[in-house]
């Protein structure tokens, strides 16, 4: 290779896990109770929600990162914020992203575990927010894989990083924006290289929980 | 999972985490000004390569997007950025016109060049001018013996394409997709894509990324097959983003940024620029933008072309 890479990749690699971290826990925070809350009730068009969900998990990164645009751009309705191309618009439109996945899987887990343990619960006095919080713990291993799969998507995704970060150089360059810059320069070496630094950031994060879960300290 | 306690521990211990990375990952602000590009601008190193002086004599951080320059123009009229620097001269006009712009500076110039493969089956070497090669491609085109590859992305380099082929009395929505491809990727992929189309391949490239591609290997198949007709002249401004339109914009660093792009120092800076590979990519020609641009810049092409055929 002729030039070497100019910007700081370990810079970059920290703000892939900050984004996508943030991104991953902001989308579970608000996933899972979302998720479990749809997963445990009976109602009127749960069907159609639970198909919408399913169908979310086909949003497209790109537009998630227009959607953020518009409403970020200082000509959109909330401009004044001024967080378009900023590590925080990213966090959001991956937020946006992570959610429906979360949600999803969590429905699955929750829906999974027998009704009976709920109604159990519930007659022996517990309050509906407490016989929820019970449910959770049963599908407890399904929920943490939800929230894996989210961060998978975040860390992975590049059209909405790229679109409302806008790849700049020690502000708002990622992992996977870098490796389009780098491809776009006709650096492949480079690229893939940085794709295996990604690979590994997702091991080190994976056998984390997985270390977490294994001492049921998640 | 056993009770309640852990799991908040876990949350908690999860986010202070998360911001303890966050503050490594960030770094401390200071004054930016926000440059949207277009790729080429990045992707050859110019910007890395003279950016730093002016970071140092502004104290300023510049934050560039780079971009197609349909898209830097989006984001500048939407007020997202405080200037850009672009090579799409009739839509930067136009987007002065209509107030987005304060004003439009020249800055540097290079040229497009045709390229395609060595065997050259539209026999595009021996054309007389730009024209007369885009003729031959879509002759050859129809025939079945060239593909031509375009942009298809708005980028600057397409609204070049598209107006060549406008100029050689060709209409582009007749072209047939076996021989015409609109891909709508950056320059890059599309020679790429044009590599594999295996003697058959032209597409219209700005020089700088053509060298880069060329010189990693990647397209080795491929050559300038033509060039020189001022009619691929391929011209940079910086256009300051109007601050009366939004007031968030930083003029005064916007300003600073024009007066140093066009000062004597940082011309032979971009004069002096070369790529990693030793290819001198831009030609400096600071002065305002108007009618009597094409005129003078195509004297001024034609001599540095042969300087560079020499």
């Amino acid at each position: 290779m002729v030039d070497a890479i100019t910007y700081d990749v370990v810079q970059v690699t920290l703000l892939s896990l900050y984004v996508s971290g943030s991104a991953t826990i902001l989308g579970s925070l608000i996933g899972v109770p979302l998720g479990a809350a749809v997963g445990l009730k009976e109602f009127g068009g749960k069907g159609l929600l639970k198909t919408i969900t399913y169908t979310m998990y086909g949003f497209p990164p790109v537009i998630s990162g227009l959607f953020i645009y518009y409403v970020f751009s200082r000509s959109g309705p909330l401009g004044d914020f001024g967080i378009l191309f900023t590590p925080t618009a990213m966090i959001l439109a991956q937020t946006l992203l992570v959610i429906p996945l979360v949600a999803g899987v969590t429905i699955t887990s929750v829906s999974e575990v027998d009704k009976n343990i709920k109604n159990t619960v519930l007659s022996l006095g517990a309050s509906d927010r407490q016989a929820t919080f019970t449910v959770i713990k049963e599908a407890w291993v399904g929920v943490i894989t939800a929230v894996m799969i989210g961060f998978g998507r975040a860390i992975a995704e590049v059209g909405a990083a790229y679109m409302v970060g806008g790849n700049i150089e020690g502000k708002t360059r990622v992992l996977t924006t870098s490796i389009m810059l780098e491809t776009r320069m006709g650096h492949f070496e480079y690229a893939m290289g940085l794709g295996a630094v990604l690979l590994i950031v997702a091991c080190g994060v994976f056998l984390f929980m997985r270390w977490l879960q294994e001492r049921e300290l998640l | 999972m056993k009770d309640k306690s852990p799991l908040v521990g876990v949350i908690v211990l999860a986010i202070v985490m998360i911001l303890l990375i966050g503050s490594f990952a960030i770094p401390p602000s200071k004054q930016r000004l926000v440059l949207a590009t277009t790729t080429s601008t990045q992707d050859s190193g110019l910007l890395d390569a003279i950016l730093p002086d002016f970071e140092s004599k502004s104290d300023c951080i510049v934050d560039v997007i780079a971009v197609g320059s349909g898209q830097a123009m989006e984001i500048g009229q939407n007020g997202d950025a405080d200037v850009l620097l672009v090579h799409s001269p009739a839509s930067e006009k136009q987007f002065v016109k209509d107030g987005y712009g304060t004003s439009r500076t020249l800055v540097a110039y290079n040229q497009f060049v045709i390229v395609g493969p060595t065997s050259d089956p539209a026999g595009i070497t021996q054309a007389v001018n730009a024209t007369d090669a885009f003729i031959r491609i879509y002759q050859n085109g129809t025939e079945g013996d060239a593909v031509f590859v375009s942009r298809g992305d708005l980028s600057g380099t397409h609204t070049k394409e598209k107006s060549v082929w406008v100029k050689a009395g060709l209409n582009i929505s007749t072209f047939s997709d076996t021989w015409y491809f609109s891909t709508g990727q950056g320059m890059g992929a599309v020679l790429d894509i044009t590599e594999q189309q295996t003697d058959k391949g032209y597409t219209l490239s700005d020089e700088a990324t053509f060298y880069t591609r060329r010189e990693t290997g990647i397209i080795p198949h491929l050559e300038i097959l033509y060039q020189g007709d001022t009619l691929l002249f391929n011209q940079y401004s910086v256009i300051p983003v109007n601050p009366d339109r939004w007031p968030n914009v930083n003029a005064t660093l916007a300003t600073d940024f024009v007066n140093w792009l066009t000062s004597p120092d940082t011309q032979s800076m971009i004069g002096n620029f070369t790529d990693a590979f030793g290819h001198k990519l831009f030609v400096p020609n600071a002065g305002p933008g108007s009618a009597a641009e094409t005129h003078r810049l195509s004297s001024q092409l034609q001599a540095a072309i042969a300087i560079r055929t020499d």
